[in-house]
């Protein structure tokens, strides 16, 4: 056994409070350790020389970096020292620059603390066994989960690189809450014109096989061959017939509520959300049909031209494999009514929320853009914009930003000056984040040519008072009180997680944070990847953000899944959990506690049942190995003896 | 016991084998016993020496269909090897057996000579001849007896105790005899305590033969070089290190049945340990081993919780 101990001095870094050189010099007393030095920037190309070099020349077989958190380099250095001629796992890492030179001032304590964790990597990497990466077959198919604005992005990226996509959408249409908005910030160019265009393109690729009015029940396997249930949910009409012709929403008799134009105007129970929706065919809504209500109705059915009505449509589940799933299930509006009864909560009917005033501005939404108060249908004059209803308040446990309240209230206020040129809005703030590219000119835009007035506080009550609402808030910049009277107010509610976002996360293993939104792997360096391999995540379903953020994050998921697919077999880690067969007791408690279900009994043919680890699922947590009652599960590259080494090393 | 042997004959006529007790001639207390045939029931009996927690032998039995006789205490063990896959609650008939407390033989035999002739009389002992109260031999476990019933039966014999045994600790789970003592130590005090304890220890491994719970036997890091969690030295300081795995190996899992402490052959205060932890495991996840077969084992349970990812920056 031969062991090479390298110290990094990151620059000054390290250097600065450790003194690597001691380092090193202690490293030579250990045993087994036939080489060490200190060396200025190990991850440089000199340096990486440096270690090969030395490596070759004392004959060394395991190699201990010092330097930096593996997070960094430690792909850099397995790649280093295998050019050398040495399995790159018998390669140990050892941070001295986050856990010490970075943390402490005191040299000489950095100093001593700095040789303890390279004599504990010298420990560990004596017990180290060559390991070696397996390759697993990838399946080519891609699922993406929502049809919105992030799903269209990844499903029209991922196709044209030519991997056959299956985009899932659970509502009758493409387009999501985009589909919903009339212009967008910051070039109010209008919200169909962009999206459309892309929707028909989702419907026309040959390589995207789109299933509306379907939801994901159950997901199998891991990354490169998952297996996925999905429920197509029956809507009693046949998508092939169905033209699309609207004769059956015009004679339904059933009204229903409109939950695509956010409550203003109505809807029937057989309907198509909007007229440019993709795919364009009619859907019944049982829970509002008079058929299912009453039990005699049969309207659509008789009116129809093509045929298309099938009251007797049941559930239709698929089962197809994919190799890697793309979560695009972006968002809902906060629920405000509960949380803010001094805003009335939801008592006056002139108060709305911003995403019913973009339908009421929206040409082809039920008032064919005409700004109407749901009160009397009047034009309203002087309009006040509430931000932050649902955001940015800790007393009602929501602490966040959404990231586009104060954009898309400073386009509703550009939008209504243009629709009532003689009309007055006032914008209650609490502060005004106008952070991406010409956002800040935008808001500008709002105030110079739209004349909005800002006021900066919140607003503390709304009452009623001769057919206005009285807006009562503190302008925290003149701190004086005011009262505004309004004829419109407008909400610019919170974003929260869609529906059944927890659920979904559950089905497919990944983390989500306490507000339901899906956690990435890391905030900075892997931001679109969960912590479940395979699986990427796109939009608004991992925290609120803009259309543009949203396309970007989806075409990088794109980018990521066509990366993993495009190949024939993947490289699976080899530090994984192993399972001792020998010694395996079947107490079945690795099973229960793996959060990956990559643990399964197997029948060995002594007739003994035993844990097996389906390697390309496990991720090398290690929950497994503690679970273990007799300790017969390790996880490879830290098995119980290596820590144990590790412990008794500092100890000694 | 007319009653206890016809409901074995009768178990039998389902299962391979009952598990119960037998009068030991030798001494006059009870041993264990395995019985297969109608015969052999005959012999079957209950009384307060019948201390053995049966429970130990399911897992070694697991896939057989078996009977047991089983306290109220056992019971705990029983459901707790149901949930933890060691026992099918389908292959296992339990005869549940109404116990009015049980006695600490080894204390008795200890005070009056091995073998004594003891006469239990509910609720007092003649012991050789003399007359004592009983509650100063009763087994440390009754003591803490929270319900001498059995939760899971098939079958029930003799008189339900309605509640703790012997009602004796009115419900509440009394601490350790020693715990007062040792929560008035300084640490160094305590630690000094326990060497003393351990530096008694031979390693015969019998608090882990005679534990339910410990059911991987001889597949047991105390004993394995790979991972070499301890040492094969016989000193306090392995011994010490080898029942800290053991007690945490059982976190959330001990019952309490005391057979650790009972079977330490140089009487290691091994309950003392075990009872400190089942109380931290109570508080931090309202967790009793035992007492439910539909309750999750904390310890053998994986949920993320929500908070933990919330945080990251």
């Amino acid at each position: 056994m031969r062991i090479g101990v390298f110290i990094c001095e990151c620059g000054t870094n390290i250097a600065a409070t450790v003194m690597t050189q001691k380092v090193a010099d202690a490293a030579l007393a250990l045993r087994d350790v036939y080489h060490s030095e200190s060396i200025q920037y190990t991850c440089s190309d000199p340096g990486q020389r440096t270690v090969m070099a030395a490596v070759q020349k004392h004959n060394l077989d395991r190699v201990v970096i010092a330097a930096c958190s593996p997070r960094m380099h430690e792909t850099t250095f397995r790649r280093t020292v295998a050019k050398a001629g040495v399995n790159p796992f018998m390669m140990e890492m050892v941070n001295i620059r986050e856990h010490c030179s970075w943390i402490h001032d005191d040299t000489d304590e950095a100093t001593e603390k700095a040789i303890d964790l390279m004599a504990m990597g010298v420990a560990k990497v004596r017990e180290e066994v060559p390991l070696f990466t397996s390759k697993v077959p990838v399946t080519s198919e891609v699922l993406v989960i929502g049809g919105g604005v992030a799903g269209i992005q990844a499903a029209l990226d991922i196709a044209d690189a030519g991997i056959p996509v299956t985009l899932v959408e659970r509502e009758p249409t493409l387009g999501g809450n985009m589909a919903r908005l009339d212009k967008t910030f910051p070039t109010l160019d209008c919200s169909s014109c962009i999206l459309t265009p892309r929707m028909v393109e989702v419907k026309h690729n040959q390589d995207i096989r789109l299933i509306v009015n379907a939801e994901v029940e159950a997901v199998r396997g891991y990354i490169g061959n998952f297996e996925a249930d999905i429920r197509k949910k029956a809507t009693c009409v046949d998508e092939e017939k169905c033209t699309g012709c609207y004769i059956c929403v015009e004679k339904c008799p059933s009204k229903a509520p409109d939950e695509f134009n956010a409550g203003v105007g109505e809807s029937k129970a057989i309907s198509i959300p909007l007229p440019q929706a993709v795919p364009l065919v009619a859907s019944l809504r049982k829970e509002h049909c008079r058929r299912y209500i009453k039990g005699k109705c049969g309207v659509c059915e008789k009116v129809c031209p093509a045929d298309a009505i099938d009251y007797e449509q049941e559930d239709r589940i698929f089962t197809d494999k994919f190799g890697a799933i793309v979560v695009a299930t972006g968002y809902e509006l906060f629920d405000w009514k509960t949380a803010y009864p001094n805003l009335g909560g939801g008592h006056y009917p002139d108060v709305i929320t911003a995403m019913q005033y973009e339908r009421m501005l929206s040409a082809s939404g039920p008032t064919e853009g005409h700004i109407r108060r749901p009160s009397d249908g009047a034009e309203p004059r002087n309009i006040v914009f509430i931000s932050c209803v649902g955001s940015r308040d800790e007393s009602i446990g929501r602490p966040f930003c959404c990231n586009v309240g104060c954009m898309y209230l400073a386009k509703q206020a550009i939008l209504t000056k243009e629709h009532i040129p003689d009309s007055q809005s006032y914008i209650f703030y609490m502060d005004m984040r106008a952070v991406g590219k010409d956002y800040e000119q935008f808001y500008r835009r709002a105030q110079r040519d739209a004349g909005a007035i800002y006021l900066r506080g919140r607003v503390g009550k709304i009452y009623p008072l001769d057919g206005k609402l009285m807006v009562m808030g503190a302008d925290t910049l003149s701190g004086q009180q005011l009262e505004v009277a309004a004829d419109l107010v407008v909400l610019a509610t919170g974003f929260t997680a869609s529906d059944g976002a927890a659920e979904l996360a559950q089905r497919l293993n990944i983390p989500y944070d306490q507000f339901d939104f899906l956690s990435e792997s890391h905030p900075k360096l892997r931001p679109v990847e969960t912590t479940t391999g395979g699986i990427f995540l796109a939009g608004t379903c991992q925290g609120p953000k803009d259309i543009p953020d949203t396309v970007a994050q989806a075409s990088a998921a794109a980018a990521k899944v066509i990366g993993l697919v495009s190949r024939d077999e993947m490289e699976t880690s080899p530090m994984v959990a192993e399972v001792n067969h020998m010694r395996c007791i079947g107490c079945w408690k690795c099973i229960e506690v793996c959060p990956y279900k990559a643990i399964e009994k197997q029948k060995l043919r002594d007739g003994r049942q035993v844990a097996i680890i389906i390697e390309s699922l496990c991720q090398g947590c290690g929950i497994c190995n503690v679970a273990c009652p007799p300790s017969v599960v390790s996880l490879r590259g830290y098995t119980d003896n290596q820590l144990i080494s590790e412990v008794v090393e500092v100890l000694r | 016991m007319a009653d206890l042997v016809t409901t074995i004959k009768q178990t039998l006529k389902d299962v391979e084998l009952v598990l119960g007790w037998v009068r030991d001639p030798a001494t006059g207390v009870a041993a264990p016993a395995r019985f297969h045939t109608e015969e052999e029931a005959e012999a079957a009996v209950f009384d307060s020496t019948c201390v053995h927690n049966l429970a130990v032998h399911l897992p070694r039995l697991k896939g057989r269909r078996l009977g047991i006789v089983a306290k109220g205490c056992d019971a705990r063990s029983v459901v707790e090897l149901i949930i933890e896959h060691e026992a099918e609650r389908e292959d296992l008939k339990v005869i549940g057996v109404g116990c009015g407390s049980i006695l600490d033989v080894k204390k008795i035999w200890r005070r009056f000579g091995y073998g004594v002739e003891i006469d239990d009389r509910g609720d007092s002992l003649e012991l050789g001849g003399e007359r004592g109260p009983r509650e100063d031999f009763l087994a440390r476990k009754c003591h803490g007896c929270l319900e001498a019933d059995p939760d899971i039966y098939d079958l029930f014999v003799g008189e339900s105790a309605g509640g703790p045994a012997g009602e004796i600790s009115g419900g509440r789970e009394e601490p350790h005899p020693l715990s007062a003592m040792l929560e008035d130590l300084a640490p160094a005090e305590r630690r000094a305590f326990w060497r003393e304890q351990f530096s008694r220890c031979i390693r015969c491994y019998a608090c882990r033969e005679v534990c339910p719970m410990c059911f991987c036997r001889d597949i047991c890091i105390m004993q394995t070089q790979v991972p070499h969690w301890a040492g094969g030295e016989v000193n306090a300081r392995e011994s010490e290190m080898i029942q800290h795995i053991r007690v945490s190996h059982l976190a959330g899992r001990c019952t309490g049945c005391g057979e650790c402490e009972r079977a330490c052959p140089v009487g290691i205060p091994l309950m003392l340990l075990m009872d400190e932890q089942n109380r931290a495991i109570e508080d931090m996840f309202g967790y009793r081993a035992g007492d439910s077969l539909r309750a999750r084992p904390p310890m053998q349970t994986f949920s993320i919780e929500k908070d933990l990812w919330g945080d990251e920056e």
